[in-house]
């Protein structure tokens, strides 16, 4: 990898739109095996990639810049990128590179996100706070629970239960018992929790599993929390 | 007279609680949506000797209900399958393509002689029925994990076609809500058993003595898709057939389900597939993996070997075995093994109920044992692809840890384990 060919394929993404033959970002591949044991390379690369993606690129273009962030991505591209996530077009590049990145910056800036949008956009960092398994945001994403959007409730609810602490599984029990509508993704979200909680914490997840044994909820959940039961006697035992 | 020994969603308990439910649901809630869907039949209710049985086809409460979705080239023969089983009643189908849609159903409704088959754009409504069963999920790959997950939490027993992920984060997360929900969830690839028992058959009797390595060839890695944009030549919900995939604008080839990985398919791209790592391996690997009987297991080095022919890897497995990818010179499914030893025999697993794979799914529906492509054996494999794809992207060696399922203290890699979906998917 020379920087010369660096340099021509990011020019080359000045050009790039849809039909562009990708062989022209090669040299950025290159570059990022070559960066994982060459920190400046790494760092230099990333100011490049920032840069391109705060210039004028087509939508193509900075798909690919932020696919090519999400693998070196550091706290350096976070505000960048999130300018992104209220953007339509972007919003969902923006979290390849947020979701996937460990430095705390990224997930803060999900979270910060997510009191300034609505509908799907809301829903699309709800999720990726819950893919990242951002123990953090269980205080924001709790109140979405209550949306009168059922896909953001919905979402909420799931990302929780991906999450899995016992906080997470505290909102969901605390919405539940007031929720109208329909409860599924709660208690799934739920039952994900007591999976989580069932290794480290087997009375927590005893817990959740009795809260939805009863005759009030369906045979299909009544069944996998007697399943759930059934697990953690056999964990404490 | 009507029986009621019904069934309905979530009446077969798991074998784990080992016992069957039966409910008191009444036979004509069951044909009311076969014939119309959600909706409430208003017309008297007649019972047929279809509805019956006779002495080749069980009665309509014994059969196992039945809807497909994703009805293209894999999905189309799924369909024939399940079709043509006389415990199995068809009901449904869903596709984005109109012109899908209107053929399947077609085919349904001619080989029961009706007009009930119900044809869905969307698969939430076809998931939201309680009256199906189970369902054959042959769309992409890119939607296998939310369509099966979402099929557990809606009560129904899956067959899902191979590969059965994208990423390794959505094993485990299938194996959970089939785990969750005491679903039957079986992987699709037949090959495994049907294709490779002539080196199954003797490895599992000892002939060849303890394993060392074996050997699979499969290609092309997936590509970055960049298609330009074309007329849309096929009434198709785009936007759907995106799902949560990137945005990227309609072009024949971005959704072709053409069997060629070689960019005009969507096999091709990494945005719907694993390429041939995962199309071909779920096959190839999926044999390996059997015929040496670490299905149950994964890897835990993935070792990338920068050769003057091109890269190739091997993974090591916790009892010891290597498994290469791409050796070169090196025949696929070569094995070696150790000369001069001969190790006890033990029985070699096979399908249950008739000998197919489909056969096998059903009969596990009925009794809930685990298929043979057990969801947790079917990811094992796809997690060799994935972790193979995710080494020659980085060219270079990775660790694995697969009790946490990530790659220890290497950042690169564990952002590579899973993908932000597009809005409004969640997984």
């Amino acid at each position: 990898m020379s920087a010369e060919s660096l340099t021509a394929a990011l020019t080359a993404l000045q050009q790039y739109d849809w039909g562009t033959d990708t062989a022209v970002l090669a040299a950025i591949d290159d570059a990022i095996a070559a960066a994982h044991s060459n920190e400046s390379v790494r760092k230099d690369l990333e100011a490049r990639l920032i840069a391109a993606l705060q210039s004028n690129l087509s939508r193509d273009a900075k798909d690919c810049v932020c696919r090519k962030l999400m693998i070196i991505g550091t706290a350096a591209c976070v505000p960048a990128v999130a300018s992104l996530l209220d953007k339509p077009e972007h919003a969902h590049m923006a979290r390849f590179v947020l979701e996937r990145m460990p430095a705390p910056e990224a997930a803060q800036a999900l979270r910060d996100a997510l009191g300034k949008l609505d509908g799907n956009l809301k829903i699309g960092v709800i999720g990726s706070l819950g893919a990242h398994r951002d123990t953090g945001a269980v205080a924001v994403l709790a109140p979405a629970l209550r949306s009168n959007d059922a896909a953001v409730a919905r979402a909420a609810a799931w990302a929780l239960g991906a999450i899995g602490t016992a906080d997470a599984a505290a909102a969901l029990q605390a919405t539940l018992s007031s929720a109208d509508g329909n409860k599924s993704p709660m208690i799934d979200g739920l039952l994900a929790c007591a999976e989580s909680l069932l290794k480290q914490q087997p009375a927590a997840a005893r817990a959740i599993y009795q809260s939805l044994a009863g005759d009030d909820q369906s045979r299909l959940v009544r069944l996998a929390a007697t399943r759930g039961m059934l697990a953690c006697a056999s964990a404490e035992s | 007279m009507v029986t009621s020994r019904i069934r309905r969603r979530g009446d077969r308990s798991p074998n784990t609680l080992g016992f069957f439910v039966m409910t008191g649901i009444s036979q004509a809630t069951r044909r009311e949506f076969l014939k119309a869907g959600a909706a409430v039949a208003a017309a008297p209710y007649v019972i047929t000797s279809t509805a019956l049985g006779n002495a080749d086809r069980p009665a309509a409460s014994d059969r196992i209900v039945m809807a497909g979705i994703g009805i293209g080239n894999m999905g189309r023969g799924d369909q024939n399958a399940f079709l043509g089983r006389k415990d199995v009643q068809y009901v449904a189908m869903c596709d984005v393509r109109e012109a899908v849609r209107e053929k399947s159903k077609a085919t349904v409704d001619a080989k029961y002689n009706n007009q009930d088959c119900q044809a869905y754009n969307d698969f939430r409504e076809l998931l939201a029925r309680p009256d199906i069963d189970a369902v054959h999920i042959a769309t992409p790959d890119h939607w296998h994990a939310i369509l099966t997950i979402e099929a557990c939490r809606n009560g129904k027993d899956v067959y899902c076609q191979k590969p059965e992920t994208l990423t390794l984060r959505e094993g485990p997360l299938m194996v959970a809500a089939a785990r969750r929900y005491g679903r039957v969830v079986s992987g699709g690839s037949q090959r495994v058993l049907g294709d490779y028992r002539k080196y199954v058959d003797p490895v599992w009797a000892g002939e060849l003595g303890t394993i060392k390595s074996i050997n699979v060839n499969v290609k092309p890695l997936p590509m970055l898709c960049n298609l330009p944009a074309e007329e849309m030549a096929e009434k198709i919900d785009w936007d759907l057939w995106l799902g949560p995939a990137p945005w990227g604008p309609y072009n024949s080839k971005r959704c072709s389900g053409a069997y060629s990985i070689n960019g005009s398919s969507w096999r091709s791209f990494s945005d719907y597939s694993g390429g041939g790592m995962t199309d071909w391996g779920a096959h190839h690997f999926g044999g390996a993996l059997f015929i040496c009987d670490v299905r149950e297991l994964q890897p835990t080095e993935i070792n990338y070997h920068d050769a003057a022919d091109g890269p190739w890897l091997s993974y090591r497995y916790p009892n010891g075995l290597v498994l290469t990818h791409n050796r070169p010179k090196t025949d696929n499914l070569a094995i070696e093994g150790t000369p001069g030893e001969k190790r006890p025999g033990k029985p070699v697993p096979m399908y249950k109920g008739d000998n197919s794979i489909y056969g096998d799914f059903i009969q596990c529906v009925k009794t809930r044992e685990r298929p043979f492509r057990d969801i947790e054996l079917a990811v094992n494999t796809a997690v060799v692809s994935h972790l193979g794809n995710i080494a020659y992207q980085l060219r270079r060696s990775l660790k694995w840890d697969a009790a946490r399922q990530e790659f220890p203290g290497d950042d690169e890699a564990n952002r590579l384990t899973d993908r932000a979906r597009r809005e409004p998917w969640v997984l």
